[in-house]
């Protein structure tokens, strides 16, 4: 089996030490252009696709050895071997920033340091603990993936309507971006939306920043916080910004915050 | 007509024909035109300043987050997103979405164009529907397909079983007929012409024939399953078959009262065949014949050529076969179904061993019927011999009569019944017999004995009968010993061991004691 092949595994830079770069649930590799470069004159910055998304090999997707986020882990660290070797520094958002941290516990060698952006280890709400989310939320999000099953399947992605300002998107009109195959997805929204790693977080030795937007509706504050509370040697940065996806709506204070984060680390 | 004034632009966005809506990069509401207002039953400034997802489900909501707005980010657009929004009452209303993200100077604003899209999605959903269903009934069909796979390979699994079973079965129930029979030749020999236990030697001697046909029938339609048993061919006239078989059965139709009539061509029927299974095959269909035709019926037997074919048919009046069992009447245990003719019906070996043997002949059979209590008619097709000049064809009773010579035989065998009625038999005969239970025994008596013949049975306790066969021709006084093995199976391999190990012949057990006879007629005087 090619880890490169099955992951899309992508290598934009050369460096001493690696930078490894995670997409959450929704998207693909695409979402850390506007982040990324800023780390390409000091480090070998490396992205990929989980397994199921984006360019990755979704003959790969076993549905038994992707029921838990475990599965992804284990790819990670195959990636980690593949690309590396010393230990990396991995930047991980939303789901993969869980993704991250069992690897983390796994394979605590492998890892310099991580940053989570937007992470959660657990999205329903569990009697003193608030995740953001009911079951029945988690239903509704299930039911709307079912309904864009059609459009997804044509024209979710493809369709560039104008975009006036945007003229070099138009060279990457033939592209597909976060196109992912609609089964696939469902199947992985359900593993992402219901794993419950709270007890995993206390575990993870690493060096961890934590990114968190001011204003976030997948992963709130008080999420962010809980995570830095369990966290041994960890640091809870919170960034201003609405939205789910600071490395891409405010890239600059996003890069800003990662950099002085590395900044300090020892070595 | 006077010429209209076109609306303008606000009028045009207000009253526009799909709901039109612009936030900021955050979601923020930013203008909402009047269509989608109405559409969701709000008042324009209750939305101006609230966030967009406040409009969405939270599946919605999160879909948005996650799918949307770093494709917004990516390339400035998105089309066709299917998502509820939610009037002010919560009531859902399914919409079709394509959102572009422009910067006006320092603004990025992203505006959505928002279509009702209720029938779409009924008929999405139904397409949704019919595709799971569609697949759950695929999965099902190869679920079948498996289990169907399973079922077929278990039930060959047990055919097989079920072969080696009865092939197992015929080969130990015969294995006590032989001393049986011995001892009923013994008792006769013992007591010639008339005498008080004529009656009661009688029924036993049927019966044990019987016994004896319906094992060894079923042995060899097993071994014909198994494709285990081997013809002896040679060149011979079928007329002597049938007239074989027509003696062997005069008896039978003699006391059912049955008058038969024969029809034999003149001139000689050559076929290349084995004339012992053929006698087999006539006798089972004339045996049917009498059995399956009440008394006093009439049977014919014709013999005849057709083109390159030898015909043989037997037609009787009797009970006749239903048209439905026409199919299934070659088959094993297909007179087993119907509990009230099994009386009279057997297991049905007799017709399978029939068409086995005719088959192994290159030969076809058929059976016809006009229905029950009409008769039947089995008709058995045999290819005939290429014809030849020399070799003339060798008559079915050559080998079987002949004198009596006396001669010393030796018995090895550890079924001391076996022995002991064969020792009996032969001595009846005017022949000299000892016995022995074992190889070495064997051996010692052979030293001693110096008889003219070996019967070596090859299962032996200690040394087996190969063995036993190679220490006599090594030994000084075993050259000349005529040995005889006796094997269960009579398959090649073991004449071929039988050979290798120094035996001059090779004999199936139960041994045929007219066979026996025959050979030690061909010993050198």
């Amino acid at each position: 089996m090619n880890v490169q092949h099955r992951n899309n595994v992508q290598v934009h830079s050369e460096g001493q030490a690696t930078m490894l770069f995670a997409h959450g649930f929704g998207c693909d590799q695409t979402m850390w252009r506007f982040i990324a470069p800023a780390f390409h004159d000091c480090y070998k910055v490396v992205t990929f696709d989980l397994v199921g998304s984006g360019g990755s090999d979704n003959n790969a997707y076993d549905r038994q050895k992707y029921a838990s986020l475990q599965g992804h882990a284990d790819d990670l660290l195959e990636i980690i071997d593949t690309v590396a070797s010393g230990p990396v520094i991995f930047v991980g958002h939303s789901v993969s920033a869980t993704i991250g941290l069992l690897a983390s516990i796994r394979a605590p060698q492998r890892f310099a340091a991580q940053v989570m952006i937007g992470p959660s280890p657990c999205y329903i709400n569990d009697s003193d603990y608030f995740g953001g989310f009911s079951h029945a939320d988690i239903d509704d999000l299930l039911d709307t993936m079912d309904s864009n099953y059609l459009g997804w399947s044509s024209s979710m992605a493809p369709v560039i309507m104008g975009a006036p300002d945007h003229p070099a998107l138009r060279v990457e009109l033939e592209k597909r971006f976060c196109l992912n195959d609609p089964d696939i997805a469902r199947h992985f929204a359900k593993v992402t939306f219901l794993s419950d790693h709270r007890a995993d977080v206390a575990l993870s030795l690493t060096t961890t920043l934590i990114l968190q937007s001011s204003d976030d509706l997948i992963a709130p504050v008080q999420v962010g916080e809980f995570m830095h509370r369990n966290m041994p040697g960890s640091e809870l940065l919170i960034i201003d910004n609405v939205g789910h996806c600071p490395h891409m709506s405010a890239p600059g204070p996003s890069s800003e915050a990662i950099g002085n984060f590395l900044s300090r680390l020892p070595g | 007509m006077t010429e209209g004034t076109l609306p303008s632009p606000d009028l045009l966005y207000e009253q526009a024909a799909c709901g039109l809506l612009a936030t900021t990069a955050s979601g923020i509401i930013l203008r909402v035109n009047a269509t989608l207002c109405r559409w969701l039953n709000y008042n324009c400034d209750d939305l101006l300043g609230r966030k967009v997802e406040d409009l969405f489900a939270m599946g919605g909501k999160v879909f948005h987050q996650t799918h949307c707005m770093p494709l917004l980010q990516i390339q400035g657009s998105v089309a066709e997103v299917q998502l509820d929004l939610l009037q002010q009452d919560g009531t859902r209303l399914p919409m079709l979405i394509n959102i572009v993200r422009r910067h006006h100077g320092n603004m990025t604003v992203d505006e959505f164009a928002m279509f009702m899209a209720t029938d779409r999605r009924s008929y999405e959903r139904e397409l949704l529907v019919a595709r799971r269903s569609a697949e759950a009934a695929l999965d099902a069909r190869l679920d079948a397909e498996a289990q169907l796979h399973r079922i077929n390979q278990q039930l060959s699994l047990d055919d097989r079983r079920k072969n080696e079973f009865l092939a197992t079965l015929a080969h130990e129930l015969r294995n006590p007929l032989a001393p049986m029979r011995n001892v009923i030749e013994s008792l006769k020999h013992q007591f010639p012409g008339a005498s008080p236990h004529a009656r009661t030697l009688g029924v036993l001697e049927r019966q044990l024939s019987h016994l004896t046909h319906l094992v060894e029938d079923l042995m060899e339609t097993s071994r014909i399953t198994q494709g285990l048993l081997e013809l002896r061919c040679q060149r011979i006239d079928l007329t002597g078959v049938v007239q074989s078989a027509l003696d062997d059965s005069q008896c039978l139709f003699r006391d059912a009262g049955h008058t038969i009539e024969v029809d034999l061509p003149d001139v000689a029927v050559l076929i290349s065949a084995d004339a012992m299974r053929l006698v087999q095959v006539v006798s089972n269909l004339l045996t049917n014949a009498a059995k399956y035709t009440p008394r006093g019926g009439h049977i014919r037997l014709c013999l005849r050529q057709q083109d390159a074919d030898a015909i043989i048919s037997v037609h009787d009046n009797g009970i006749g076969i239903p048209a439905e069992a026409l199919s299934s009447i070659f088959d094993i245990f297909s007179q087993l179904a119907p509990a009230l003719e099994r009386s009279q019906g057997g297991l049905g070996i007799g017709l399978a061993l029939v068409r086995g043997l005719v088959a192994l002949h290159g030969g076809s059979i058929e059976a016809t019927s006009a229905g029950v209590g009409m008769g039947s008619e089995f008709v058995v097709r045999l290819p005939l011999a290429a014809p030849l000049t020399s070799a003339p064809a060798v008559t079915t009773q050559a080998a079987l009569e002949s004198g009596v010579r006396p001669c010393r035989i030796l018995v090895i065998d550890d079924n001391t019944d076996s022995a002991e009625s064969m020792l009996m038999v032969l001595e009846l005969f005017g022949h000299q017999g000892r016995t022995a239970p074992d190889g070495n025994t064997g051996l010692q008596v052979a030293a001693d004995f110096m008889p003219q013949m070996v019967l070596l049975d090859i299962g032996l306790p200690d040394i087996n009968g190969y063995e036993v066969a190679r220490r006599i021709r090594a030994a000084p006084w075993g050259h000349g010993m005529f040995i005889i093995a006796a094997t269960g199976w009579g398959q090649a391999t073991d004449k071929q061991l039988a050979q290798d190990a120094g035996c001059d012949a090779h004999l199936t057990k139960p041994i045929d004691f007219t066979k026996l006879q025959a050979l030690i007629q061909q010993l050198p005087g």
